[in-house]
């Protein structure tokens, strides 16, 4: 890539964020900030993944808490194997990509709002087999297969930070380099006409399915790695249909279709889940109501409703540098 | 107990409340294409109605549904007036989205209105039970499958006999050819989703009265619905009462061999195995 002055305006200032944020937990920020932020980069890796199957793929998948609760359970196997850590994590990316795999046999000859139904089922299902079967044995923690996660004393709250960080940011980057692929143009001529897309000699099935197997990697990478934070995982709050909100929320908020919207979306999911911490017991009424509101009055989301302005044009063309703004995607 | 036609004559008796619930979810699929993924939560919403109308004012829960079917019939012309309809030209997902929304909403509510703790509708006689042939029949399985026929009835005769029926056959068909006949769609697809409402009141009642229930039971009965006319196949009353019994079979005879923890998983799978096979469904055109 040429190092001209147009690239430096575009990744300067990314790559200073990405340095401050990796050195927050040297120069020593409050505790609670490191939850905030923990939690943004697992939604934002989590959310830009569902963004690249709902919004790039025309694929409204429903399974994501699947691929997250496969990876915890499979860093499980490996922590009371004795294996460490980061052999787990790695694990846990592979299994939830076969996983994947697996399913996109029957799911995948389901479309559209066949195939949102289709992936619904899998991880109640899931949750069903982990209620009934422990992979491994073991102190009982809460229903069915509860474990505490072993190994982590090596682990300080700063690696895990960092690993957060990693997953986050490389899901950004992805995702930047999927959209400008040739891969990413075939998906976005799947989701607008895949008919057309076939004719164009686009190859949807094998597109569809690479996408989804990327999706379920980087999203159980996202899950272990919230799974060494929390240290213990059990299967009726993994296999829960809440991540599934939390990951539409942040993309619908942000603008479903649009590569910053989960970035911008999962910054105001992680405030509104601190500011409706204070009131538990309506969360999700009011996290039902935001997304049902965002999609009658801005289905675009934030960003999309952002880029129609004039404001947005002018700080766009400041950093690449007078170049006429136009829609990636 | 050691008998298998106890779990057989039980799933197909089950297949009727099962047939019940995927009514609402058959109907509004068939005539505006829309998965309603807050099908399951609307139906659990009706067996609180109807435990709130049992412990509040004292009323048994089937003579209930004189004030829960007209309630959830305003309820869902309301959904599909104010909302739907507004997403329908947006974008394939938009609807779907909206649904997964109230889905969450009425989980929440029904938490927030009756604790998440399990509740049943425990009236004197859904524990009843009776014999035939040394088979011995619970009555609440039994009036499921009663309900279900005479709503299905209720329901064919109306679609088939009056003309909002047939507006709603028709625009099911083919929307734009039902417009340009003078039809009001707009209408009709409120109307559509009423009745679906006032369906899922009467699956609520009967279900209440076969499970204990949670806030969050919904999804797994949407699942079942969702099998049952994927089996079915659509606009037809005959496949989804088939369909509603290979699921309740299903769950019968899964619990049976496997015991009652797996009974769900069962249905899963079979759901799971059907959509792999054939997608459009067995009975499906």
């Amino acid at each position: 890539m040429k190092l001209d002055t147009r690239t430096l305006r575009i990744y300067l200032p990314a790559v200073i964020a990405i340095v401050f944020l990796a050195l927050l937990p040297v120069i020593g920020v409050p505790p609670a900030w490191f939850l905030y932020l923990f939690l943004f980069f697992i939604y934002v890796a989590m959310a830009n993944m569902w963004n690249l199957l709902a919004g790039y793929s025309g694929l409204i998948s429903l399974c994501q808490p699947a691929f997250i609760g496969l990876a915890g359970y499979t860093l499980v196997v490996f922590t009371w194997n004795g294996l460490p850590i980061y052999l787990g994590i790695i694990a846990g990316a592979v299994i939830a990509g076969i996983f994947a795999l697996i399913i996109s046999i029957p799911v995948f000859r389901l479309r559209g709002i066949y195939f949102a139904i289709g992936t619904l089922i899998v991880p109640e299902a899931l949750r069903i087999i982990f209620f009934l079967w422990r992979p491994v044995g073991g102190q009982l923690h809460g229903a069915g297969a509860g474990y505490m996660i072993k190994g982590l004393s090596g682990i300080t709250m700063n690696e895990i930070y960092w690993m957060a960080l990693i997953i986050g940011i490389v899901s950004i980057i992805l995702m930047h380099f999927i959209l400008r692929s040739k891969f990413g143009l075939g998906l976005a001529a799947i989701r607008d006409c895949d008919t057309s897309a076939a004719c164009s000699g686009v190859h949807v099935f094998r597109l569809k399915l690479t996408s989804f197997i990327i999706a379920a990697v980087v999203t159980g990478i996202a899950g272990a790695v919230f799974f060494i934070y929390q240290a213990y995982i059990e299967p009726s709050s993994t296999f829960n249909i809440r991540w599934t909100m939390i990951l539409i929320l942040a993309t619908v908020i942000g603008g479903i279709g649009i590569e910053e919207g989960p970035i911008v979306g999962s910054i105001i999911v992680v405030i509104l889940h601190f500011l409706l911490s204070r009131y538990a017991g309506w969360s999700l009424l009011i996290q039902g109501s935001l997304l049902v509101i965002i999609m009658l009055l801005a289905p675009h989301g934030i960003m999309g409703y952002i880029r129609q302005k004039k404001a947005f044009q002018l700080v766009r063309q400041l950093f690449t540098g007078g170049k006429p703004a136009q829609r990636t995607g | 107990m050691h008998d298998i036609a106890t779990p057989l004559i039980m799933g197909i008796l089950l297949g009727g409340l099962y047939a019940l619930i995927a009514l609402g979810l058959s109907l509004v699929f068939g005539v505006m294409k829309l998965i309603n993924v807050a099908h399951g939560d609307l139906v659990i919403l009706g067996s609180y109605f109807a435990f709130f109308a049992m412990t509040v004012i004292g009323i048994d829960p089937i003579i209930s549904l004189v004030i829960g079917m007209p309630v959830f019939f305003l309820l869902g012309f309301v959904i599909q007036k104010y909302l739907m309809s507004h997403s329908f030209g947006m974008s394939l997902e938009a609807p779907l989205i909206i649904a997964f929304g109230l889905s969450l909403i009425f989980q929440n509510f029904n938490q927030l209105m009756w604790t998440p703790m399990s509740r049943g509708l425990t009236t004197s006689y859904a524990l009843n039970s009776f014999a035939i042939a040394g088979v011995r029949i619970p009555l609440a399985y039994t009036l499921d499958f009663i309900a279900a026929i005479i709503v299905m009835i209720a329901l064919s005769v109306f679609l088939h006999k009056t003309y909002l029926g047939r507006a709603i056959i028709a625009a099911s068909q083919n929307r734009k050819a039902a417009q340009l006949m003078g039809i009001n769609t707009a209408f009709i697809f409120a109307l559509t989703f009423a009745i679906a409402g006032a369906t899922a009141a009467v699956a609520g009642v009967f279900l209440g009265m076969t499970f204990p229930f949670t806030p969050t039971s919904g999804i797994g009965f949407l699942i079942i619905a969702f099998g049952v006319i994927i089996i079915g196949g659509m606009g037809s009353m005959i496949g989804t009462f088939i369909g509603g019994m290979v699921l309740g079979l299903a769950q019968t005879l899964g619990g049976y061999f496997f015991g009652p923890a797996a009974q769900m998983l069962i249905a899963y799978i079979i759901v799971l195995v059907v959509l792999s096979i054939r997608p459009q469904g067995i009975f499906g055109r």
